[in-house]
């Protein structure tokens, strides 16, 4: 398992982003779907290596990130986009790409092919040696893509991928992800259920910091059967249909608390 | 396949990563857009001034020093806005976890801009030492001020840098520029001050020494250049290492090398600071007792330049320009004196002389004395306006050094000190000292001043009318001219107004006696 994950843990103050979260993944396209603030964002950039758990056991790619050896060779193999992505509008494209690939310690000799890979992958291949600042959001989230991409990553961490990208954009990406999903670990968190549907084979759904399903996608549209949850699309309805059901479960065991 | 039939891109040897990183933060450094505004800024404030004064390497080497002054500021903002990239950028996160160490991503990043900025620096010294090379008729560059005006550009960078990464905002930079601005500034008026300590400040090269005084007769003694390199190393390791000692940076082994690095600067810095706090001034430069080479005490050998005057004027060869405008001033006083017994028979230019040591250090010039048997004008020109500075003419130079040369030389010849002799420059109402009049001295003032008239140091002296007689000199409004009261001056206008020859006979026959306070004002003819 490239992500092994037991009761995992991170506040930030009083807040728990994140509360014992147990969690396992292989290569594959896994996504992470739940509404606004449900802790999506901390997990990954607990998995990035951006932030430290504040309790519970995390092993990525087999080794433990807690200490710093163990952390660079992960983050060797690791790509990562995150959620706002920054970017230095005086680098190209190429440039920008290329310089996560030093950065990420990529032997230099294969930098140039890996770099072109990467922009020829993520369809910016022509605007290869445009100015990050002259792009279009599009655009710039398809170059942080292709950052994420360069280094051919065991683990690559996606944090709303799709945003900004228009239908026939996300389509191609949906591909890609089908496609390094078959080497590598992809999780992807989004909002985007029919992103999910279309290219991951397995699925969570965080709530309020916790995982409340952890399954494939047909199995989160089954969950709509036999409820009347929302939605214009099955995927959407067994979204709703569980967030529905955890947040009644919340509910009833807050109550159950204060009496 | 022999090395010809390779192929040029497979000769190449690739480059490594950080080299690869460093070419890419080249190419993209904010330090590149500043170029043309920093080269501005050196040719207002270094090449101009430089060029504006004579060809002395160490005049120009003390403009390249004071560079920092005019660059400092700039560099640090903008290494300020390169270092806080990241921050300011929302990158922070996606940097911080790629394996190589964010710490070696802000060096590279650093090395960037300070690459570009010590481009456009030594460039410019390039420049002005290539044209003074051209112009100079004698020594060759000084290098230390050099080393440290590039070490300070380096310090700045780092500093500019080091405050944008650990603090970044929109207003890091121009805080940046502000406070090495005022720090450079603050530096400056603690070296005014003569504070000793202060003299680790990278605008000061030598101190009190006049610029054009250093290196010249005597080797330039680097040993506050050398503090002053450390001091700026120091600062700049330090300030770099802060970077390595962040979360992100790198690793605890890392964290730690880099405290390491922190703590090394500093002391590097601060033991800079303790030997600038022993420095002493010396005869032709600033001594560091542990830093110093003696080699640099022996004097520069020489072949002096020399005019074919009655009394030849024999100049230190880097001089060779300002000749005949040093040959003019001191002509007419010598010319006429020439032969006299206890008259200069040569002038040699000497180096600064005198050193004031104590809470105010100051460089005494040491002005013309006439000493030895045969007696001989030696002369330091150090710290003179030259002909070509800014403001100076070759007249007004000639006139400066006249009215310098003209009364020690006459005072001597007739044994006045210079206390009660003519004074140097002395204008209007200041032509003689306050010492009492004597019998003694007023014989030897009513020579001193004919004398002084006969070399054109004072205007025409005139008996005055009028009843009240006065032993003072005089200056009439608006004619321009000495009125000579009393008899004492009276002596005075009656002895200018001999023939030149006769003068001199009186001269060559009563010197002995006048100097010797045994003639009266009765026996002047």
């Amino acid at each position: 398992m490239n992500v092994e994950i037991t009761d995992l843990t991170r506040r930030f103050g009083r807040t728990e982003a994140v509360s014992g979260v147990d969690l396992s993944a292989g290569p594959g396209v896994f996504g992470l779907l739940g509404p606004n603030g449900a802790g999506k964002t901390s997990l990954l950039r607990m998995l990035a290596t951006v932030i430290p758990p504040s309790s519970g056991r995390l092993r990525l790619l087999g080794r433990d990130p807690g200490s710093y050896g163990p952390r660079r060779e992960i983050r060797r193999r690791l790509g990562y986009l995150p959620q706002n992505l920054g970017y230095y509008p005086s680098f190209t494209v190429a440039e920008f790409v290329e310089y996560f690939a030093l950065l990420k310690e990529m032997p230099v000799t294969q930098v140039p092919a890996a770099v072109a890979r990467a922009v020829e992958r993520t369809g910016l291949g022509d605007q290869a040696r445009a100015k990050l600042r002259t792009l279009s959001g599009g655009m710039l989230r398809r170059a942080g893509i292709a950052q994420a991409i360069v280094n051919e990553p065991e683990l690559l961490l996606l944090d709303e991928p799709t945003a900004g990208l228009d239908p026939e954009q996300r389509v191609a990406f949906r591909a890609l992800l089908r496609e390094l999903g078959q080497h590598a670990t992809v999780m992807v968190s989004t909002h985007l259920v029919e992103d999910v549907g279309a290219a991951c084979a397995q699925v969570a759904l965080m709530s309020q910091g916790k995982i409340v399903f952890h399954g494939t996608p047909a199995e989160l549209t089954a969950r709509a059967d036999g409820t009347d949850a929302v939605g214009d699309a099955p995927l959407e309805r067994g979204y709703s249909a569980v967030l529905a059901a955890a947040r009644s479960a919340a509910d009833r065991s807050r109550t159950e608390a204060s009496a | 396949m022999t090395a010809a039939t390779v192929p040029a891109a497979a000769r190449r040897v690739p480059l490594t990563g950080p080299a690869r990183l460093l070419r890419l933060e080249l190419r993209r450094n904010p330090m590149l857009w500043m170029l043309p505004l920093l080269a501005a800024l050196f040719w207002l404030g270094v090449y101009r001034p430089a060029l504006a004064n004579p060809p002395f390497w160490n005049v120009r080497a003390t403009a390249l020093q004071h560079a920092l002054l005019f660059l400092g500021p700039l560099l640090a903002g903008v290494t300020a806005w390169a270092g806080s990239r990241d921050g300011r950028r929302g990158l922070t996160d996606l940097v911080g976890v790629t394996a190589v160490p964010r710490w070696t991503g802000q060096l590279a990043s650093w090395a960037a801009a300070t690459c570009w900025a010590e481009a456009v620096y030594l460039g410019g010294v390039a420049v002005v030492y290539g044209i003074t090379a051209e112009q100079a008729r004698w020594g060759g560059p000084l290098w230390w001020p050099v080393a440290v005006g590039a070490a300070g550009v380096a310090t700045c960078c780092a500093l500019g840098f080091a405050a944008g990464a650990l603090l970044p905002g929109r207003f890091t930079a121009a805080l940046a520029a502000v406070v090495v601005f005022l720090a450079l500034g603050g530096g400056a008026f603690a070296m005014q001050n003569n504070n000793t300590y202060a003299q680790i400040w990278p605008l000061d090269v030598q101190g009190p020494f006049p610029t054009d005084s250093y290196g010249i007769f005597y080797p330039y003694v680097p040993d506050l250049a050398i503090a002053q390199v450390m001091f700026l190393a120091g600062i700049a390791v330090a300030a770099l290492g802060a970077l390595g000692q962040t979360a992100r940076a790198g690793g605890r082994g890392l964290r730690v090398a880099a405290a390491a690095v922190t703590v090394a600067g500093l002391a590097a810095a601060g033991t800079a600071v303790g030997l600038a706090g022993t420095a002493r001034l010396e005869a032709h430069g600033i001594v560091i007792p542990a830093l110093h080479d003696a080699a640099s005490d022996r004097p520069v050998p020489y072949t002096p330049v020399c005019s074919h005057a009655a009394v030849p004027v024999c100049l230190q060869p880097a001089y060779r320009g300002f000749l005949p405008a040093v040959s003019a001033a001191v002509s007419p006083t010598l010319g006429a004196l020439a032969g006299l017994p206890g008259a200069p028979v040569r002038v040699t230019q000497v180096a600064v002389t005198s050193v004031v040591q104590g809470t105010g250090n100051s460089v005494g010039l040491g002005g013309p004395v006439v000493v030895g048997r045969p007696p001989v004008l030696f002369l330091p020109l150090a710290g003179l306006p030259l002909p070509g500075e800014p403001g100076t003419t070759a007249t007004q130079f000639t006139s400066t050094l006249r009215m310098q040369v003209g009364p020690p030389v006459l005072n001597d010849l007739v044994g006045l000190s210079n206390s009660a002799g003519l004074q140097p420059g002395g204008g209007p109402g200041a032509v003689f000292g306050q010492s009492a009049t004597s019998p003694r001295t007023a014989a030897q003032r009513a020579v001193a001043a004919a004398l002084a008239q006969d070399a054109g140091l004072l205007p025409a002296l005139r008996p005055a009318s009028g009843p009240r007689p006065s032993g003072k000199w005089q200056v009439w409004p608006g004619r321009g001219a000495y009125l000579a009261r009393g008899q004492q001056a009276a002596v005075a206008v009656r002895f200018a107004a001999l023939p030149a020859a006769v003068r001199h006979a009186w001269l060559a026959a009563h010197l002995g006696p006048l100097r010797a306070g045994r003639v009266t004002l009765s026996e002047i003819p």
